[in-house]
């Protein structure tokens, strides 16, 4: 058993490092494809040919293309991916500040959508009101169809701009150094309510979805019935036995639902003018910052690839029987 | 029987809703396309020019328009769903279609026409200004072709019409004085388009508002309609014939093939769609087409997993190694074997795909890398709208609610059609 669960993760890690060569790949052959070189940024056809050669030259343009895209691969793999053009800094430092950020911001989010979903989905079983099942149920289609910037731009307008309870955009106050320690901890939390609402509120709902059908599944199963028949008490039976089992999907739908959520980090960390990676994507793209997009798309794709990884060895941790079906 | 109501009935109400609100421009479009068909008789090089996209566009929608009630009547066996019972989300649905199949006959104003605008800037809904228009120079011995392409732009509004003149109010003496911002300003009466000596002056309204450009809110929301639902239906259908055809590919050869389509699927499931997408409209430029076709792309995962393990399992069946063996071709093999069995998951997935799509072309579109500002879109108009949210709620509250409907309708009638076509589900 030991052997095939140390052979069952090194062919994951495997795997996992030939999704990322692949994704390195992919991001070459897009930047070939697409039109304009580097160097346009840096001569104009009329400067001559002789320096656009040179320049060329230091790009390393004049070399084949495969050796153009081994120094790729090898740059991406130990980390640099050359240097912003707007900050004057290597890519990685750049994303380094700004991806802790979303990596917070995205984590409590994360947390908060399984904890509110679970709950939910206790309550409502728990109240065995059939009409309150079909309310909410409904009621998280209709939320999970919100998107992020409609809800956000709504509670701007309903919160900030009305009511004046929480600021519109941004992390800290203006006076946010003159604060004591502690009301620095609350401005921050004043500042995020509103983003973590709009990043939380979809996949509550979603999670919720999945939850509640893998509930009522096992809530049907014949252990559960023999349970109660045995006279155990209810809540016991709701926490020690259906939540454990009904968390099993939960977990291969959270490695998807993870995409979903750096995606709506990028949003709304727009909208809220938050100090984010998916906010510093789409400046960059804006202010054409090449070497950095692709370093920020790099990056969250090997977020991605890593959190996948992770959610698959915990369901290994959960459920021994797994060990073949994760192969797949 | 609990509820007579049926989405046929909708859909009738809908049509007279329309007919008898826009009863006259619906005569307009008509007597348009008569004049044009003489045109056609007449001066056959200078109709062929002429023939722009909005006109097409007006003269088809004017003819599915017409024909729409006597069709429903015709083919009354075959439509038989439409006498299934009305809700919400078909309700909706239908709304959605009309709107994007009748938008010249709902609004003929131009989404992008913009005037005065101290008068027309940022107004709430259910507003409305005067308006008057000079008389242009009077030629009147226009030819056939001049006097049509004068007719057709009465009807169907350029985005630009120096005659046009918007004010708050205005007071008839000798002359005309109208009120700009408590700016007034004097035209004589001769100048104006008159009839029977009265000077015409009508109240142009504003169902929903104007922005800041004051551009019509509820025409901009009509047309962005159609926008989403066509990148919504071009990148469906780019995912449909990619997923398809690479499901069928890597179920039935299998191989190496097989492996690396499977890793390749891994790698887009693997990633934050919008990242890519943002990536690639960044690096290529975005436009309607680079929009549909990138959204497109990035969606066939699903479908491509769905049709691999339907083939995978089909291509053992009887059935199937029969027409093989027949010597059916690949593509047939494709169509009339594989299609019809897997039609089903394929066309729920389909549904939750294009909620998807609309979604994030949304997204796009607020993030500002959308289909462009040539098109009013529902999420560049909240992107914008954003700008002006302690003044002007209604530029975010009517694309929103339009979006966030869409989306519910699309996401509910997927779950429905899952229930129906998969009777296995039901317990």
């Amino acid at each position: 058993m030991k052997s095939e669960i140390v052979k069952t993760l090194l062919t994951r890690i495997l795997s996992s490092l030939l999704t990322l060569f692949l994704l390195v790949s992919f991001l070459f052959i897009i930047i070939r494809l697409s039109p304009g070189d580097p160097t346009d940024k840096y001569i104009s056809a009329k400067l001559g040919s002789e320096l656009s050669e040179r320049i060329a030259e230091k790009f390393s343009l004049n070399q084949p293309v495969t050796d153009q895209y081994l120094s790729f691969v090898a740059n991406a793999f130990s980390g640099d991916m050359g240097v912003s053009y707007n900050y004057r800094l290597p890519v990685f430092e750049v994303i380094w500040e700004y991806f802790s950020f979303t990596l917070v911001f995205a984590s409590i989010s994360f947390i908060l959508q399984m904890y509110l979903s679970i709950w939910l989905a206790l309550w409502v079983i728990k109240k065995r009101k059939k009409w309150l099942d079909k309310f909410v149920t409904n009621s998280s289609l209709f939320i999970y169809s919100i998107p992020a910037f409609v809800l956000g731009v709504a509670l701007i307008y309903i919160f900030s701009v009305n009511l004046n309870l929480f600021p519109i955009s941004g992390m800290k106050s203006l006076d946010y150094d003159d604060l004591s320690f502690f009301s620095q901890v609350l401005n921050k939390i004043h500042h995020l309510v509103l983003p973590l609402i709009t990043l939380t509120a979809a996949g509550v709902a979603l999670f919720y979805k999945y939850i509640k059908e893998s509930m009522d599944d096992v809530l049907n199963q014949t252990f559960i019935i023999n349970l109660r028949s045995s006279g155990v008490n209810e809540n016991i039976i709701l926490r020690k036995h259906v939540i454990p089992n009904a968390l099993r999907p939960l977990i291969s739908v959270a490695g998807v639902e993870l995409g979903i959520l750096l995606g709506g980090a990028l949003i709304t960390e727009v909208i809220f003018s938050l100090p984010g990676m998916g906010r510093l994507t789409v400046d960059s793209i804006f202010s054409r910052d090449y070497p950095l997009v692709i370093g920020c798309v790099f990056t969250a794709g090997a977020v991605m690839i890593l959190a996948n990884f992770l959610a698959d060895i915990i369901k290994l941790k959960i459920d021994k029987r797994l060990v073949k079906g994760i192969l797949n | 029987m609990k509820s007579g109501l049926k989405i046929i009935h909708w859909i009738y109400f809908l049509w007279f809703l329309i007919a008898s609100l826009r009863f006259q421009l619906a005569g307009d479009y008509l007597s348009l396309i008569v004049s044009y068909c003489g045109l056609l008789v007449t001066d056959l090089p200078s109709a062929i020019t002429m023939l722009s996209g909005s006109l097409i566009d007006a003269f088809l929608s004017m003819i599915i328009f017409l024909l729409t009630i006597p069709l429903t009547i015709i083919f009354k066996k075959r439509l038989q769903f439409l006498y299934s019972k009305l809700n919400f989300s078909f309700a909706f649905l239908i709304l959605l279609v009309s709107v994007f199949l009748f938008a010249p006959i709902i609004s003929n104003e131009n989404p992008e026409f913009s005037k005065n605008l101290s008068v027309t800037k940022l107004l709430p809904p259910f507003s409305s200004v005067k308006q008057f228009e000079l008389k242009s120079d009077i030629d009147n011995n226009l030819s056939d072709a001049e006097y049509f392409r004068k007719e057709s732009e009465e009807v169907i509004k350029p985005s630009f019409n120096d005659n046009i003149i918007l004010a708050d109010s205005f007071r008839l003496s000798d002359k005309v004085i109208y009120y700009q911002k408590n700016e007034a300003y004097e035209i004589e009466k001769e100048s104006l388009i008159s009839q029977t000596g009265v000077p015409v002056i009508e109240a142009k309204f504003y169902l929903l508002g104007t922005d800041e450009f004051g551009r019509d809110l509820f025409a901009r929301l009509i047309h962005g309609t159609r926008i989403s639902i066509t990148v919504g239906l071009g990148a469906v259908v780019l995912s449909f014939i990619i997923g398809i055809i690479l499901g069928f590919i890597a179920g039935y050869r299998g191989g190496l093939l097989d492996v690396l389509l499977n890793r390749f699927t891994e790698i887009f499931l693997a990633f934050p769609v919008i990242y890519l997408i943002v990536l690639i409209l960044a690096l290529f430029g975005s436009s309607l087409l680079s929009v549909i076709v990138v959204l497109g792309i990035s969606g066939w995962m699903s479908l491509f997993k769905i049709v691999k393990s339907e083939v995978l399992s089909i291509k053992q069946k009887d059935f199937f190694s029969t027409a093989e063996l027949v010597g059916l071709s690949k593509i047939q093999l494709l169509s009339r074997e594989i299609l019809p069995v897997i039609i089903a998951p394929v066309l729920v997935n389909m549904v939750f795909l294009f909620s998807n799509v609309v979604l994030a072309e949304a997204a796009l579109s607020y993030l500002g890398l959308g289909t462009g500002s040539s098109y009013p879109s529902w999420g560049s108009m909240i992107s914008s709208g954003q700008e002006y949210i302690t003044k002007a709620w209604w530029l975010i509250a009517f694309p929103g609610l339009g979006l966030i409907l869409t989306l519910y309708t699309f996401n509910s009638s997927g779950r429905m059609l899952g229930k129906v076509l998969n009777p296995r589900l039901k317990k």
